[in-house]
């Protein structure tokens, strides 16, 4: 559907979110619908009014236009952070030090494992080692 | 924020000004730098009473008979006096304001003891949400009891420990919680940590963490507990498959050891001898072994490794028993291992220790440190503040100073760290105070790091007696102009009437008034003088 602001003049429209059909059968995209509906019209009331007001119409009537155009997810324009997979921003239930501490212990499992040396001969030759017994 | 030292200056600066965000409290703090107690009066006639603490939202100071029998509340109140003179500041008090009820009204006296028990004077939790209050009674403790039905030897036995949940608000007491033949370490709440709504209480004696919950209806109900067993149905299903556990004789089954815990859990403990090692103690091994697998991808080195750090301190690991336990939050736990021997002896700083942090819900071994590890004392400095996890409707209970929110005892504690000669040493020594005990620090503001500068050798937030000292103890302001607020001091210039010779002292500082008790003993039996320290 193209950008937002249709063919008005920007520096570069991909710098603006590229709409989509919404999805009204997904929870999570009518969120998103209603959060990014609620910004575009707070930061771009002037522009709105004036467009809609060519064809006529009421402000309500110009928000139910914009939900069905709301992008249906977001598409960030850079690569700096990424969004939550569903984006869905939730918060980890655990304090910060038990965040570390999970973190930590996921670490050791996950760090390279150490390889084998060349010579799986003791750096000791005098000493053998043990016998495994059957307690062990 | 505030330009001025002068309190009217501030007050009115306060008025026009906002302070930074996320700074609101820290500014209306300052205000104490102003208000300090810097009146005494020495040597109060009071009831002989030992008087334990101010409960933490400041409502109640708890007090014991001299005989630990009897529990006695007082309500802190405050002076009033009119004076018709012009110069009222250059007065001395009247005499009634000399008495200890001029400060304190009694609110009611409730006898918790009976006959052969004792009320632990050094024990008590407090619940600012519901205001219960939790004490410990017991019996004087057996040194030689013989260690049956699972008990870990060395330990002594106390034939009958009672917890009993009180409201403090009228005395009533809702529920108990009963012991026998246990051993809880419970002076300065060392064996019991409350965190929220939730009570662990650790049963040395029988290596076993019982975890409560303290019910607004008043009830102490059991969660679980965390010994032999870790999931509740454990003993359901290790008993239902009585095969796994190698009974030389079958008909012997219904000889195991009885409960020892009235109210709650009908387990019974396995008897470790004969059967193989279950609950905590091996999610533990467990750990250690999973963990020292993961380090080695080639077979060979890895069976050498797991001989050499876990097979050879195999039976070491075996006889690791919980010294010390406090929550992290509401699912994890941190557990201090060690030897009985360490628990035992005074200076346990000789024997080795570890440290566990423990998942209650999925009942897994999260991480195991030694006491000399420096990640966990990385985290130690850099996260003090949520080793003493507090209860989240505790607000003031998060402006306690530490060195991970305060850049003073940040500073004193690298001084220590530069001046220590071997860096496992300090790291022991840091790590020696984990887990902390639950409520053993006061939150009034005059301990506030960022205000006032003090001798920690003579006076601190923590709740313990200290040697007493004839010279006065300096409150002094940390911002400038530096000066001197106010002293505590602990006798008159001219000494003690009587010429006694004072040699430790407790302070009790209300957790927001500029008031403070301290106390002065010769000996525990001894009655003590009491100075009341206030603003006048």
């Amino acid at each position: 559907m193209g950008s937002l602001f249709g063919d008005w003049p920007s520096f570069d429209p991909h710098n603006f979110s590229q709409l989509q059909p919404s999805d009204p059968s997904s929870p999570s995209s009518c969120r998103v619908q209603a959060v990014i509906l609620l910004d575009t019209v707070l930061l771009n009331q002037a522009r709105f009014k004036c467009m809609f007001r060519k064809i006529g119409l009421t402000s309500l009537m110009y928000i139910l236009i914009l939900l069905r155009m709301t992008p249906a997810t977001y598409h960030p324009t850079h690569s700096r952070t990424l969004p939550p997979p569903d984006q869905v921003i939730t918060t980890d239930a655990k304090n910060i030090l038990l965040r570390h501490i999970y973190q930590r212990a996921e670490e050791k499992d996950l760090r390279p494992k150490r390889a084998a040396p060349e010579h799986l001969v003791p750096e000791h030759g005098c000493k053998q080692p043990r016998a495994s017994s059957s307690s062990c | 924020m505030f330009r001025s030292n002068n309190i009217v200056a501030r007050i009115f600066q306060r008025q026009i000004c906002t302070p930074a965000p996320g700074t609101s409290v820290h500014c209306a703090r300052r205000f104490y730098e102003n208000l300090v107690p810097s009146f005494t009066i020495y040597d109060v006639e009071c009831p002989d009473h030992s008087f334990r603490k101010f409960t933490d939202d400041g409502q109640y100071l708890i007090s014991f008979s001299r005989n630990n029998q009897d529990l006695i509340v007082y309500r802190p109140t405050w002076l009033s006096f009119s004076c018709k003179e012009e110069d009222c500041d250059s007065h001395d008090l009247p005499s009634k304001a000399r008495r200890f009820e001029s400060f304190f009204t009694q609110l009611y006296s409730v006898s918790l003891a009976s006959c052969n028990e004792l009320i632990c004077k050094d024990f008590f939790l407090y619940m600012d949400s519901n205001q219960y209050g939790i004490f410990a009674t017991s019996t004087v403790p057996s040194q030689d009891a013989p260690a049956t039905g699972g008990a870990i030897p060395g330990f002594p036995s106390i034939e009958k420990m009672t917890f009993h949940l009180l409201r403090l608000e009228d005395g009533v007491i809702l529920d108990e919680k009963v012991f026998h033949n246990d051993f809880v370490n419970l002076p300065h709440n060392m064996g019991v940590f409350l965190y929220d709504d939730l009570l662990a209480i650790v049963s040395l004696r029988y290596q076993t963490v019982h975890i409560l919950q303290i019910r607004d209806s008043g009830n102490l109900v059991d969660v679980r507990a965390i010994g032999a067993y870790c999931h509740e149905d454990d003993e359901l299903f290790l008993n239902s498959n009585a095969q796994c556990m190698a009974f030389p004789d079958k008909s012997k089954m219904h000889q195991l050891p009885q409960n020892h815990v009235q109210n709650g859990l009908h387990h019974s403990q396995p008897n470790l001898e004969e059967s193989f090692l279950s609950g905590i103690k091996q999610r533990l091994l467990s750990f250690i072994f999973h963990r020292i697998w993961n380090e080695e991808k080639d077979r060979t080195l890895r069976v050498q490794c797991l001989k050499k750090k876990f097979y050879f301190h195999f039976q070491d690991y075996v006889d690791l028993i919980i010294w010390k336990v406090q929550f992290l939050d509401r699912h994890h736990l941190l557990i201090k291992f060690g030897s009985v021997e360490g628990v035992v002896s005074r200076n346990a700083d000789q024997h080795p220790a570890f440290f566990a942090v423990y998942n209650m819900e999925t009942t897994e071994i999260v991480a195991f440190y030694q006491n000399s590890a420096e990640d966990l004392y990385h985290l130690f400095e850099q996260y003090c503040d949520h080793f003493h996890s507090t209860s989240r409707n505790s607000l003031y209970m998060n402006f306690i100073s530490s060195h991970s929110n305060n850049i003073h005892a940040l500073e004193q504690l690298r001084s220590i760290k530069n001046k220590a000669t071997s860096s496992s040493q300090f790291v022991k020594k840091m790590l020696g105070s984990l887990p902390f005990s639950c409520q053993s620090q006061s939150p009034s503001p005059y301990f506030d790091q960022s205000l006032f500068r003090f001798d920690e050798k003579l006076i601190s937030a923590t709740d313990r007696h200290r040697p007493s000292t004839d010279h006065p103890i300096k409150f002094i302001l940390r911002r400038p102009p530096c000066s001197l607020k106010f002293k505590i001091k602990l006798g008159p210039e001219a000494g003690s009437a009587d010429g006694r010779t004072k040699k430790i002292s407790s302070f009790l500082f209300h957790p927001f008034l500029p008031l403070a008790l301290s106390f002065q003993y010769t000996s525990f039996s001894q009655p003590s003088v009491v100075n009341i320290h206030f603003r006048r």
